[in-house]
């Protein structure tokens, strides 16, 4: 009997893993594998080619105090980022407002700013690099339209990342959407308990819409800082890093270092710098995240 | 009382008219930034039907005067654009199918399969999610190129077999909504695993299974990193890399760019118009699936 169960128990446990094997093989080719190897690749001189040769931290050191564009390509990543994420964030939320409301056509007007997100990240940058183009580009045209002087879009050192965070700002209905489905389940009667202490507009604002939706915005905001940390396609696509590296962000380089430079141990590097300030920037937030966040069901 | 009463509705009243107002303010907002999120898909448009002598004029034209059908032939051909769609749609949809059944498979096994480390995997799995992608890029390029993938499609296909996280995290909290007794009468009758989640299970978990395959589409749909740096052969380019190379030379003929850049748009909004329920509800909850 006892034995019996035990070899049920056993074709359980195959059964159990048979089924979870797909991601297991995917953790560890996908996951496991670059993580230990990155180490070891990061201490060597490789092209992809060559047989890799250790180099101690001679790829770091370099990192830091040679190379020309790193330093440039970091203060341009936190411009990037922290202009970025917070604006994302800031206009998701007031769309959000503005459409949590019935009004008429509401489902044309939420439909409208979301549709944008819906169209393949790639066709949206090339559409954005003809808007920006200095003769013949929409943007120019409004601007003309106003009567302002046209602008060198993403040809001026000065405007070129500015451009690309104002194009990535097309999208920002993703994030309406989120906090759309977050203010809608904010519970109707505490707006009306607000309502009878006499609390109005901004007060009620600060008092019960945010503590409610700080859950949202902050997994929206970790989210975002992950991710544009990351972003990559955007200036590649639309500046190739330029003009004079003013639009080089630490994604774009490491991939040219290691794809258009051959250079994989330096490439790898640079990954782990990458990683080490996304992983302080969220574990900041997670940190910090306690005096701001509201759970309902706090538990912790 | 009654005259707290009576005063309380003299204020809903006057607000009820303030309410109008910021409506309508409301709606001017909204209008204006309707306009701002539309016309460039408008111009996209206005661009493509132009002629290839009125793309370069200086003075814009807002509404498209005259309608050029044949760039969407033209640009089409510049760039054997419909070879490459079907590059683009083979990858998508092996791919698709490949990370749906994974994703499903391995949700199954860990909610209603009983094993030992089954808590520790799931931790794994979801835990990943927070790596960033790139750290795995050079690693895994080496890899693939080793194995003599380099310039073929697999390194694209094969990765979306092994599974995807937020998508088991998605079929996990749908599955943890139905009732256990189903898989235990299946059982009753002699169904196994198999017959379990493919026939009864999937089938009542569609609304999400539907989600997950429309984010697993668009995904490869999206797909530009890894076609750019593993794909070579212009033969074999995705749609992504091959729009991004057409768009890379100011010359081009915007005409015939815009009209292929909206035919490369199409699929997804067709998607998004048929599934909007789907896309609504899964983009919540794939975006809160990603760190709880």
């Amino acid at each position: 009997m006892n034995a019996n169960v035990r070899k049920r128990d056993y074709w359980g446990w195959i059964k159990g893993y048979l089924h979870i094997s797909p991601s297991i093989i995917g953790f560890g080719v996908f996951v496991a594998y670059p993580l230990v190897m990155s180490v070891y690749y990061a201490l060597m001189e490789w092209n992809g080619y060559n047989k890799p040769k250790f180099v101690g931290f001679d790829n770091f050191r370099y990192l830091f105090t040679v190379d020309p564009v790193f330093w440039k390509a970091i203060r341009i990543t936190f411009y990037y980022v922290l202009i970025n994420v917070p604006a994302s964030l800031v206009f998701g939320l007031l769309l959000a407002m503005l459409l949590n409301r019935k009004l008429p056509a509401i489902k044309f007007f939420r439909t409208a700013f979301y549709l944008p997100t819906v169209l393949p990240m790639i066709a949206t940058l090339t559409l954005w690099k003809f808007i920006y183009h200095p003769q013949y580009g929409l943007a120019n045209h409004v601007l003309n339209l106003f009567g302002a002087n046209p602008l060198n879009w993403l040809g001026s050192e000065r405007l070129a990342l500015m451009s690309v965070i104002i194009a990535g700002l097309w999208q920002v209905g993703g994030g309406m959407i989120i906090f759309l489905s977050g203010l809608q389940s904010v519970p109707q009667d505490l707006y009306e308990a607000a309502e009878v202490d006499g609390a109005r507009g901004w007060i009620v604002f600060r008092s019960v819409t945010l503590p409610m939706i700080t859950p949202i915005l902050f997994l929206q905001l970790i989210l975002g800082i992950i991710g544009a940390f990351q972003s990559f396609a955007q200036v590649q696509v639309m500046t190739a890093g330029g003009p004079n590296n003013a639009t080089a962000l630490l994604n774009f380089k490491i991939y040219s270092d290691v794809f258009g430079q051959r250079m994989f141990g330096y490439g790898i590097a640079e990954v782990w710098i990458l990683f080490l300030i996304i992983m302080v920037f969220t574990v900041v937030t997670y940190r910090y995240s306690n005096r701001f966040v509201h759970y309902e069901n706090d538990n912790r | 009382m009654k005259t707290v009463y009576s005063t309380r509705t003299v204020r809903y009243a006057t607000r009820r008219s303030k309410i109008r107002k910021t409506d309508v303010f409301r709606m001017l907002v909204l209008l204006v930034g309707t306009v701002a999120m539309l016309y460039p898909l408008l111009w996209v448009v206005t661009i493509a039907l132009k002629g290839s002598n009125d793309i370069f004029s200086t003075t814009p034209d807002w509404f498209p005067k005259e309608f050029h059908f044949e760039n969407f032939v033209k640009g089409t051909e510049q760039i054997h654009f419909w070879r490459t769609f079907g590059n683009s749609i083979f990858i998508a949809i092996v791919s698709t199918i490949g990370q749906v059944a994974s994703s499903i498979l391995v949700g199954y096994g860990l909610s209603r399969l009983r094993f030992p480390g089954r808590k520790l995997w799931f931790s794994c799995f979801v835990g990943s999610l927070m790596l960033p992608g790139f750290v795995g890029l050079v690693p895994v390029f080496h890899l693939f190129s080793a194995l003599g993938w380099y310039n073929t499609w697999l390194p694209l296909i094969v990765p979306a077999y092994f599974g995807n996280p937020t998508f088991t995290f998605l079929f996990i909290q749908f599955l943890g909504t139905i009732p256990k007794s189903f898989d235990e009468a299946a059982k009753m009758d002699g169904a196994g695993d198999r017959q379990i989640l493919w026939r009864i299970l999937v089938p009542m978990a569609m609304p999400v299974v539907i989600t997950i395959i429309i984010f697993s589409f668009n995904g490869a749909w999206n797909q530009y990193l890894e076609p750019l740096i593993y794909v070579v052969d212009q033969s074999k380019w995705t749609l992504s890399v091959a729009l991004a190379s057409f768009a890379s030379n100011w010359t081009t003929q915007w005409n015939y760019f815009m009209a292929a850049d909206l035919i490369y748009m199409l699929p997804m909004l067709i998607v998004f118009f048929l599934g909007q329920k789907y896309f609504m509800q899964g983009l919540g909850s794939v975006n809160s699936a990603g760190l709880k």
